[in-house]
């Protein structure tokens, strides 16, 4: 089986890869191994939240300039980082996923825990404020499902009161949901929103009405709209007020509809995608990656001129570590590892911990090398790379969209 | 001795890290809140089971099997493993007479296939399917498939066993109980289509049923009995040169992967020669082995159904890249989705209502879709399906039988390439 | 719940580990006005920081008959006082190949002369009944050991001293001793919460502190020889053995696995280390090689199994007072009588010991109160069973309908036992789980709110096992918060909490940080970091 482009990894980085690939033209087959990250989104994308400790809110581009020059925005240069990236809005509104936000200023999401971040894309129907001050003097009905505990009032009227807002918590019941509360554990956000439909949303709205009568704004729960955003504007249309999401935690309804859509709109473009699958080796020529073997086909391998990997660190299983060594599993690329475990966690919790650093080394064109040879046709992104600390950056959705357009531009040259 | 290897203990429950994307994809949890869920059914409740099996939870019982759930995990637990072996390990409801009669597809199989017209008149008749109904627990909103009077197995032996002689290259056909007993004519197509590309086919010695409905139902012994004879057949028809090939999706998972997972049949040996039709004359074609052609008087708009164990097997894209192969075929491809039959689950009257429900969404999209027919390598999905959707099932090896050449094509295979 | 401390009592009780509580309990039964004051939270110290063993005594029945004897006895009333916190799993004592299999036949002797019931069994016979043990094993002894819970024992003992008229207290710390010539007359205490100082009377002060019991004694005046000794456990992600397995060898490192509710635990080391660590102990990259090293020869299947976290607790050594120099350690339980040792008056220490014999340790130094206060009444803990563990009518009944029970109303039962009907589920959503791991539901968690001291996330986890399971808090620790802060209506307060429990489960992740406790905690750190914001300006 050949293509022209295979991408090695399902998640934001890779679908976005693909996309690209597939819109220029490629035959660009996707090998997925299980669900990716986007199921846990908070709903925005950061490009880049902090810096030295301190937050990002005006220029982030110009912040960016006093990155190291190992990170990945200055590896491309920020100025083509910045090209690179005002692509991703545009891309996603094809895909149908609306979303705010520019790379000129940052803006602010709010947290399930009430806490203002910087952010610089957010999906068109969640909460955010231009600056704080927004939130001074507005009411806000926080409305949660009963029993629904992934969702934090509380904690949302207490971030909201810090900057000078007044709320109120209400917890609103349909009876659609009865049959659901029967479950233990499945009264998760994803299940709810299978059930959040039709008449049922109707019934949504008129509650969230009802319990946000006197406000400016009602807070919900993202829990509508796991397969389009069709209820969504559904409930848009029947509250008389602005009416914005709160990301709840896992699994995140928005990010799964963000990765089906982009799934479907590659797929509509007419790529392949391999789902539930794993690379296993790859078979080189030289310096040039030919071919590689995955679990579910066996003896049969898949050949491309150009691969991305996108497999993302430990979490995607892109990079394994065990007790005495950290390696990537599928080519055994470079990495920055010494294989001493004392080095990769920092004590504390919240500080920067070295583990999110470790990755795959690569050359100027993100290329990753084996045994310090660089392979010419593999192009690596996202989380898999070494260098950087998305977490403490707040800079992963946009390292990840980089790294994933950048590669994108030279497997289709 | 080594300290920390990468975890591979039994089953891999505990690389599940708690992120519940298996609950996202669980096609149960929509429709049946009786369900625990993937995630609590399988490595939450396991560790529980270690721990005292009196944990068990007899709500085991409405997994499908459906393995979308591993297919989803992004830490590869076998999700689905770890529950049927839960309720083969631990559950203490004995099979009931539905349950087994369900399971013994082969036995049912021979017994009705011998008196086929009045089986088929008999299972169609309202009363019949009221006592089912009432009795049984069998829901009288089924069809029961049609009862074919000649089994696959007489027909080859009469009509096909000879020719296939002539072929230099064979391969050893696992045609499944629905093949033999109800529908014949898909053995037959692999047949055409393969003695059209040059390639014999020959039979497994003493096949016996896969065994999925057993395993289901919970009839292991048997289901080991009968696994144990197949991978003799398999063994016997791999010493002698064969690769083995199914038509339907289940049966080859089935063998490949549920017999060392759930039946503790070691297959190691003859697993990568076990493959589905399909994937075999793909690589045929790829490679360069063998040309197909095709009429060009063929045109139909057709949706391809992914069967839940075919997602599991990875293997969707050889049937679909066959089918896209056919110039006047306008392909479909329909959303991923569990068609909610899963074998006998969808039979039995308590699970008939979650059934219908988990395969609604599928039903609106094929009906929508305006296609001639839907093109899927499962017969279960073909019943639930042609009942749900109003609209008929073919395997891909069928619609191939249906649009090749076989003339030409024996032509082109002949000439020295 | 917790009531302000009266002026007034016969006896002060410091510390909350299982000693502490089983002494408070003892006092409230024999009718003394009591009080507990603990500085952190119940089972904070070396409770609930070593294997969790129902010891049989047959692992001191070589080195030291009579701990061995009082383990045994302490063993059959713990069965039977408290059987909601017991396991009767049986143990192995088995024997390597590179061990000499002559120690087995004189350890079976002292065994039968402790008066432990031992069967000599086939290395074949017991891999067959403990699959999980080393199939290379040349001898194995099948003994009567179990496994404790200690968080839920020590509640237990709280609950029934409370019910019993004692006053308990938690986070409040002795900073000082009230005198009077040369006789203890109270505590002065501080409360962690506000930082309030109190005064309170007793006529007797008990100070059951475990290691931290050589510095109240300093305050007190009165020097006690003691040495922290730390061990180091890990603890697996699941139930690997479902018997307790030992090494049958003199007692050694990494020598006994424990199956321990839903996990098993291996351990331990012993390093004696200074004052200055026992309230931060870390768990070393070595200490964690040996334990997986030798924990590996007593089941080979612990190299495949993930690790969930490490700790240690720390034993109190207390030197023998008999010999000067102070080297020889005391075995067994100390209870003195600072009275006729040092001449001070009103005050008794209780140490040394083992978690299975806290009962008798609570006992000697209840009785020793008595005496002191011309008390003349019988301890009655070893005949009364502990709440949660009451011979039940419904026993029968509840066992007929445990099957149709919910695998979460199964595992309630295991940790509140014949109380488990005090928790109450008033609709749907109060069965929801919020540990999902753990299988504890929100009425539970609302129940050990108000019925069982929790002011935190920690000690919620410790009453309810919250937080304890695969994950370590990623999927509950959050769910935990919202609850809490239902109850305590100061978000700053439960979000610090969110953070600083975040940070403690962190604690005994990154000794074992590799695998997919790596995953597991980079996954929670993207989403209480990441998702959700959580910083450390929060701590």
């Amino acid at each position: 089986m050949r293509f022209d482009n295979i991408i090695i990894g399902g998640g934001l980085s890779g679908l976005i890869a693909a996309v690209v690939s597939q819109r220029a033209g490629k035959k660009t087959a996707i090998i997925s191994a299980g669900q990716s990250a986007l199921h846990f989104w908070s709903g925005s994308f950061e490009f880049l939240g902090n810096i030295d400790g301190n937050m990002v809110i005006d220029h982030p581009l110009m912040e960016a300039e006093r990155l190291p020059d190992s990170h990945p925005y200055k590896k491309i240069g920020i100025p083509h980082t910045a090209e690179l990236l005002s692509k991703v809005a545009p891309l996603l509104q094809e895909a149908g996923i609306k979303v705010k936000g520019s790379l000129e200023r940052n803006h602010y999401r709010l947290t399930p825990m009430g806490f203002l971040k910087p952010a610089w894309l957010t999906l068109d129907e969640y909460f955010m404020a231009d600056h704080p001050s927004q939130i001074e003097g507005k009411k806000y009905a926080i409305v949660n499902i009963a029993g629904y505990i992934d969702f934090y009032p509380n904690f949302l009227r207490n971030g909201l009161d810090k900057h000078g807002a007044s709320c109120t918590i209400s917890a609103i019941d349909i009876p659609q949901l009865a049959p659901l509360r029967k479950s233990t554990t499945e009264m998760r956000a994803t299940n709810m929103s299978r059930f959040l439909r039709n008449d049922a949303v109707d019934s949504l709205a008129k509650e969230i009405n009802m319990a946000s009568r006197g406000a400016d704004e009602a807070i919900v729960p993202a829990v509508l709209g796991m397969f389009s955003d069709e209820p969504v504007r559904r409930l848009r249309n029947q509250i008389d007020r602005p009416v914005n999401f709160i990301a709840t935690t896992p699994a995140s309804v928005p990010g799964v509809r963000c990765q089906l859509s982009l799934r479907d709109y590659f797929i509509r473009l007419g790529g392949t995608f391999i789902p539930g699958d794993t690379v296993k080796k790859g078979v080189f020529d030289g310096q040039r990656l030919k071919r590689v073997y995955t679990v579910n086909f066996g003896d049969m391998p898949i050949e491309a001129d150009n691969f991305v990997i996108c497999t993302g660190s430990f979490f995607g299983h892109g990079l394994i570590a065990n007790i005495d060594r950290i390696y990537e599993p599928i080519f055994g690329l470079d990495l920055n590892d010494t294989g001493d475990r004392t080095k990769w966690y920092d004590k504390d919790f919240f500080s920067p911990q070295p583990y999110m650093g470790i990755g795959v080394t690569t050359d100027s064109e993100f290329r990753p090398s084996l045994n310090g040879h660089t392979i010419e046709n593999l192009y690596a992104t996202g989380a898999l790379l070494a260098g950087f600390n998305a977490l403490k950056e707040g800079s992963g959705a946009g390292i990840t969209l980089a790294t994933a357009l950048h590669a994108a531009s030279k497997i289709c040259s | 001795m080594d300290l920390q290897q990468q975890n591979i203990s039994d089953n891999n429950f505990e690389s599940c890290i708690k992120c519940t994307i298996c609950t996202v994809y669980c096609p149960v949890t929509a429709v049946n809140p009786d369900y625990p869920g993937p995630k609590q059914a399988g490595p939450d409740g396991e560790r529980y089971r270690l721990k005292r099996p009196f944990f068990y939870d007899e709500a085991l019982k409405y997994c499908l099997n459906c393995k979308r759930c591993e297919v989803a995990c992004p830490n590869n637990v076998k999700i689905g493993d770890i529950i049927q072996a839960a309720r083969i390990k631990y559950s203490s409801h004995k099979p009931s007479l539905r349950d087994t009669m369900l399971a013994n597809t082969d036995f049912m199989g021979s017994m009705a296939t011998a008196m086929a017209p009045i089986v088929n008149f008999t299972l169609g008749l309202k009363p019949v399917k009221l006592i089912l109904d009432k009795v049984m627990k069998i829901d009288d909103h089924r069809t029961f498939p049609k009862y074919s009077s000649e089994k696959f197995e007489t027909w080859f032996r009469k009509e096909a066993a000879e020719k296939q002689e002539g072929y230099a290259r064979k391969v050893s056909y696992f045609h499944g109980c629905y093949v033999n007993y109800n529908f014949p004519q898909l053995g037959k197509d692999l047949v055409k289509v393969l003695n059209a590309l040059g390639i014999g086919v020959r039979l497994l010695d003493g096949e016996k049923c896969c065994g999925v409905a057993k395993i289901a139902n919970r009839c292991i012994d048997e289901a080991t009995r009968d696994g144990r004879q197949n991978l003799k057949a398999i063994r016997e028809a791999v010493e002698r040169g064969d690769d083995v090939v199914a038509t339907s999706s289940t049966c080859c998972f089935t063998l490949r992967d549920e017999y060392p997972h759930l039946l503790k049949l070691d297959n190691h040996d003859v697993r990568d020669h076990i493959e589905l039709a399909t994937r075999l004359i793909y690589r045929l074609i790829d490679n360069g082995d063998v040309k197909i052609v095709f009429r060009n008087d063929y045109h139909k708009r057709v949706a391809y159904h992914v069967p839940c164990h075919m997602e599991k097997l990875g293997w969707t894209i050889y049937s679909t890249s066959l089918l896209k192969m056919i110039p006047g075929l306008e392909f479909i491809h329909l959303d991923s989705h569990c068609c909610g039959i899963a074998g006998t689950y969808g039979f039995k009257k308590e699970n008939y209502e979650y059934s219908q429900g988990i395969g609604e969404p599928l039903f609106r999209q094929i009906k929508e879709s305006g296609c001639d027919f839907v093109a899927c390598d499962c017969e279960t999905c073909k019943w639930q399906i042609e009942m749900s959707a109003g609209v008929s099932v073919l395997n891909p090896v069928s619609v191939l039988a249906d649009a090749i050449d076989v003339e030409k094509t024996m032509l082109a295979n002949s000439s020295p390439s | 719940m917790e009531n302000t401390p009266r002026k007034e009592y016969d006896v002060i009780i410091i510390g909350g580990g299982a000693t502490g509580a089983g002494t408070a309990r003892d006092c409230a039964l024999r009718g003394l006005k009591t009080i507990l004051a603990e500085r952190l939270d119940f089972t904070a110290g070396a409770t609930g920081r070593n294997h969790g063993l129902l010891h049989s005594g047959a692992r001191y029945a070589h080195t030291d008959p009579e701990s061995a004897s009082e383990c045994i006895k302490e063993n059959i009333i713990l069965k039977r006082i408290a059987r909601h916190c017991v396991e009767e799993t049986g143990g192995l004592f088995v024997t390597l190949p590179e061990d000499d299999l002559n120690y087995q036949d004189a350890f079976v002797n002292d065994c039968f002369k402790a008066g432990i019931h031992v069967d000599v069994l086939d290395p074949k016979e017991a891999v067959k009944i403990e699959p999980a043990v080393n199939p290379d094993i040349i001898g194995a002894v099948k003994v009567p050991d179990g496994s404790i819970d200690p968080f839920r024992l020590t509640t237990a003992n709280v609950l029934d001293a409370r019910m019993h008229g004692a006053d308990i207290i938690t986070y409040h710390e002795v900073i000082g001793f009230e005198k009077s010539g040369n006789s203890i007359t109270g505590v002065r205490l501080r409360n962690h919460h506000n930082g309030e100082e109190t005064v309170i009377h007793g006529k007797v002060t008990i100070n059951a502190a475990g290691i931290w019991g050589h510095h109240i004694a300093k305050l007190a005046g009165v020097n006690i020889n003691m040495y922290p000794a730390k061990g180091a456990l890990l603890i697996f992600g699941h139930r690997v053995n479902n018997m307790v397995v030992n090494r049958c060898r003199k007692p050694g490192d990494a020598d006994i696995l424990v199956p321990a509710d839903t996990i098993s635990i291996i351990g331990t080391t012993s390093t004696r280390i200074p004052f200055d660590e026992i309230d931060h102990m870390e768990v070393t990259p070595e200490e964690v090689d040996l334990l997986l090293r030798e924990g590996e020869k007593l089941s080979p299947a612990l190299a495949y199994t993930r690790v969930l976290r490490a700790y240690a607790g720390v034993r109190p050594l207390v030197a023998d007072d008999s010999d000067p120099t102070g080297r020889s350690i005391s075995r067994g339980i100390v209870c003195l009588d600072h009275a006729k040792r040092d001449g001070l008056e009103g005050f008794i220490t209780i140490t040394g010991g083992k978690l299975i014999t806290y009962r008798l340790m609570a006992e000697e130094a209840t009785n020793l109160a008595c005496k002191k206060l011309n008390i003349d009444k019988p301890c009655e803990t070893a005949e009364i069973p502990l709440p949660g563990s009451e011979p039940d009518s419904k026993d029968e009944e509840r066992r007929a309908h445990i099957i149709e029970l919910s695998t979460e109303q199964k595992a309630a039962e295991g940790r509140h036992g014949s109380w488990t009907g005090k928790i109450e589920s008033r609709s749907d959503s109060d069965d929801a789980l919020v540990c999902e791991c753990e299988q504890v539901s929100v009425a539970e968690v609302n129940y050990a709110i108000n019925e069982l001291h929790v002011h935190n996330l920690i000690n919620l986890r410790r009453r309810t096992r919250l937080g304890m399971g695969t994950c370590q808090g990623e999927l509950c620790a959050c769910r935990g918060a919202g609850l809490l802060d239902k109850h305590d209506n100061c978000s700053d307060r439960s979000l610090k909490d969110l953070a600083s429990f975040m940070e403690e489960r962190w604690h005994g992740m990154y000794p074992v940080c590799w695998g997919e406790t790596l995953c597991e905690v980079q996954f929670t750190s993207w989403l209480y970091q990441g998702v959700i914001g959580l910083g450390d300006s929060h701590l």
